[in-house]
């Protein structure tokens, strides 16, 4: 009997135990995957492991990445770099973004919004994520890098939020026309310098057959291009010299200028006006192919940013691009491409590896990387020592090359705490509206009017 | 005799390891459901309570109902919009998917090879993916070089598909419908094989025709199947964002309740709570639409079986 029930007892205490093994590897297994997501070190060994910094589909920006991490590899042979990327910078790495810096699991990440300026009310609503997590210490302050006494004051200054430096800004990008040199001559017409010029030039290319004079992409989720490459260059050229002694921004802010002020309603008739000389089916073609398209010469002009250039030349090395501001005034003088700030590389201060990321940072600043980096995407330097820079940008910009205006000093926070046609994702939707012609300049600003909270 | 009845009753099919082994996993996967399924689900009717941003080190307030009130009021006008984008989405994915699964079963329940062949077709779409899914979609209906366009320019029709507020929602019905056509047809294959060949035998024997043999006879038999199709199609549509993300990121008049919560919740504004109570929202409204539904369609296939 007892012979009998002694295995039975061990069996179920086999079994048991069994479970419980499965279980305990199972919670630690959970455990594990919390403790390296969760990060939290904020330490790390800078000689070997995984760096892991994370940012979104810019070709050439990733291209460049792609090269110099290599070359970091080869330099730091223990040192693994995994560089993540999500499909959309509006969308898709915006989620990536945010679950990324909440759980600490990337080493160092990549912005597009601008840290400087500020709201005039700075508020967890009305700041962009990444200035919020810039004024609350998520980012590690990079002041006391030795590289960072490179970085023009520009770039300090766009990035500095209480005396501390929260990010390595990688250069400026300027949006505007570029164009088709060989047509131009073709056609026999010439960049042009005030609005009516352009609408000639449009006019005189359609009546000599060019079907498409201007192309720009909206398709696949772009519809953001409609505030970067047309309401930006609009509203500085016909509304900004109106806010005196202020910016433009800060004055609609304070409530000093309405939406629904005169200029407005201009800069919204210049983008129905537009509309009619953009490709057929515009928000449909994808964004990604504009750089394509203009290469094989479906349009003579591309409305975009200079990052595109490198793929425009990769498509058609041949080709001879040239550039102008896009002219919303009649006044030369008012004209100005929109200087941009690129991405910004931030590293976390829970960082799992922050030792790492400082290595990685101080390799990328080093001026024969960065030089690199700069050709390569063909935006515009921000330290004050280096180069000469070759980008195929620096020769089709010209003396545009890292001039023009600050976004941030026309158009002020379009935040969650606006009203729904004042948050960043409505607010080009209903100009899309306007210049497919379901609504009026009118009617638009007064819904941004009535949407618009003052500080 | 209390005794010997009750014996029977502690009959075991399995030892008592084997039992232990059995509720232990069955543990497990409680455990996986609670933490993964329900627990985020109570945390995001939770959320919705609150301005919660999901930053890192944001402080987060108590705000009750101010989340449902904006959404109800014009402060937040794309929500109506987005339910009645959402009624059309889900009634057009539901009848079409089911029209058009229940066609093809009807005409590929044969064991021929052809018929074999025919049914992994349908059915691959499932296999590849939302996002496959999506991005051959866009390729195809791409209005510069997709050959949507170079087909239907021929007969003067331009436009800009997924980027058209006429077309983009038929189009993102289509491709909803055309992911899932391969389940909800496998699933009338299972309904069609189900009846009973005699049936079909007495109905030849009486003379009734195509039409009349599938209205007389294969429908009535079909009304579970019926009602499972039906159900998992509302909600499954009601529910969607993935396939609508990929397609137009609910522009042109496809911003469903559930890209839109996502977008709400995830996009530029990053505002969690006001997101979470979208989701809420949608929550509710698939249950008000599905009981209903259910109830509606049981009582379909008591009265078409009696």
């Amino acid at each position: 009997m007892q012979l009998s029930r002694a295995p039975r007892r061990s069996r179920r205490r086999r079994a048991v135990a069994g479970i419980a093994a499965v279980i305990t590897l199972g919670a630690v297994a959970l455990a594990g995957c919390g403790g390296s997501s969760g990060g939290g070190g904020g330490g790390g060994n800078a000689d070997s492991g995984t760096l892991k910094i994370i940012t979104w589909v810019n070709p050439p920006a990733v291209a460049a990445l792609t090269a110099i991490n290599k070359e970091f590899e080869q330099k730091y042979p223990k040192i693994k770099v995994q560089l993540q990327t999500a499909v959309n910078v509006a969308t898709g790495y915006a989620n990536l973004l945010q679950t990324s810096v909440n759980s600490s699991s990337a080493d160092i990440v990549t912005t597009v919004d601008q840290l400087q300026p500020l709201p005039l009310h700075p508020t967890r609503k009305s700041e962009t994520p990444t200035q919020f997590w810039s004024t609350n210490d998520v980012f590690a302050d990079l002041s006391g890098q030795p590289w960072a006494k490179n970085l023009n004051d520009a770039a300090v200054k766009a990035e500095t939020y209480n005396g501390k430096l929260v990010g390595l800004l990688s250069g400026v990008y300027q949006e505007l026309v570029f164009y088709n040199k060989a047509d131009f001559t073709k056609y026999g017409v010439t960049p042009p310098k005030t609005w009516d010029e352009f609408i000639t030039l449009m006019n005189t290319l359609k009546s000599k057959g060019v079907a498409n004079p201007l192309w720009l992409g909206l398709g696949s989720g772009a519809s953001v291009y409609v505030t970067r490459f047309l309401a930006e260059p609009f509203m500085n050229s016909l509304w900004a010299p109106k806010a005196s002694g202020e910016t433009l921004a800060q004055a609609l802010e304070k409530g000093d200028l309405k939406w629904n002020s005169p200029e407005m309603i201009q800069v919204l008739q210049r983008e129905q006006q537009l509309a009619k000389y953009l490709e057929p089916s515009y928000t449909g073609a994808a964004w990604q192919d504009m750089p394509n398209a203009f290469a094989q010469d479906k349009a003579p002009m591309l409305l975009d940013g200079s990052w595109d250039l490198t793929s425009v030349q990769k498509a058609n090395p041949s080709m001879d691009v040239g550039s102008f501001a896009l002219p919303g005034s009649n006044d030369p003088s008012l004209n100005q491409p929109v200087a941009n700030q690129d991405l910004t590389f931030e590293v976390l201060n829970k960082a799992p590896d922050k030792a790492l990321a400082m290595k990685w940072m101080a390799f990328f600043a080093s001026p024969a990387i960065y030089k690199q980096y700069v050709d390569m995407t063909g935006i515009s330097p921000i330290m004050k020592s280096g180069g000469p820079y070759s980008s195929f940008s620096s020769k089709v910009l010209g003396p545009l090359f890292g001039q023009g205006f600050n976004p941030g000093d026309v158009l002020p926070a379009l935040s969650a705490d606006q009203g729904f046609w004042d948050t960043a994702t409505q607010w080009p939707l209903l100009q899309e509206s306007v210049m497919a012609g379901s609504k009026t300049p009118q009617q638009a600003v007064a819904m941004y009017q009535s949407d618009w909270k003052t500080g | 005799m209390a005794q010997a009845y009750r014996t029977p009753s502690k009959v075991r099919l399995l030892s008592r390891p084997s039992r232990l082994v059995m509720w232990g996993g069955v543990a497990l996967g409680m455990a996986f459901f609670v933490v993964f399924g329900i627990a985020p689900a109570v945390a995001n009717i939770a959320i919705s309570l609150t301005d919660y941003s999901g930053l890192a080190g944001a402080s987060t307030s108590f705000t009750g109902l101010d989340n449902y009130t904006t959404l109800f009021t014009t402060q937040w006008p794309g929500f109506i919009g987005s339910l009645g984008d959402s009624l059309y989405f889900v009634i057009g994915v539901t009848v079409i998917q089911n029209a058009i699964a229940l066609a093809l079963a009807h005409r590929l329940q044969g064991t021929g090879r052809t018929a074999s062949l025919l049914r992994i077709l349908v059915f691959l779409p499932i296999v590849l993916g939302v996002t496959v899914v999506g991005i051959v979609w866009l390729l195809i209906f791409d209005p510069q070089s997709g050959p949507a366009q170079a087909i239907l320019g021929h007969v003067g029709i331009h436009s800009a598909f997924f980027g058209s507020g006429s077309w983009a929602m038929p189009l993102t019905i289509m491709a909803q419908v055309w992911q899932n056509l391969g389940f909800t047809m496998i699933v009338f294959l299972g309904g069609l094989k189900a009846i009973p060949p005699e049936i079909f035998e007495a109905a030849a024997i009486d003379g009734v025709n195509g039409w009349q043999r599938f209205r007389r006879v294969t429908w009535p038999l079909m009304a579970p199947v019926v009602s499972v199709n039906v159900t998992f199609a509302v909600i499954g549509s009601l529910t969607t964002y993935n396939m609508i993300y990929i397609l137009t990121d609910g522009q042109f008049g496809t911003n469903t309740l559930g890209i839109f919560a996502f977008n709400t919740a995830f996009g530029n504004t990053a505002d969690l709570g006001l997101g979470a109570s979208m989701s809420v929202i949608l929550l509710l409204l698939a249950i008000i639409v599905a009981l209903p539904l259910v109830a509606f369609l049981q009582h379909r296939e008591r009265r078409l079986l009696a």
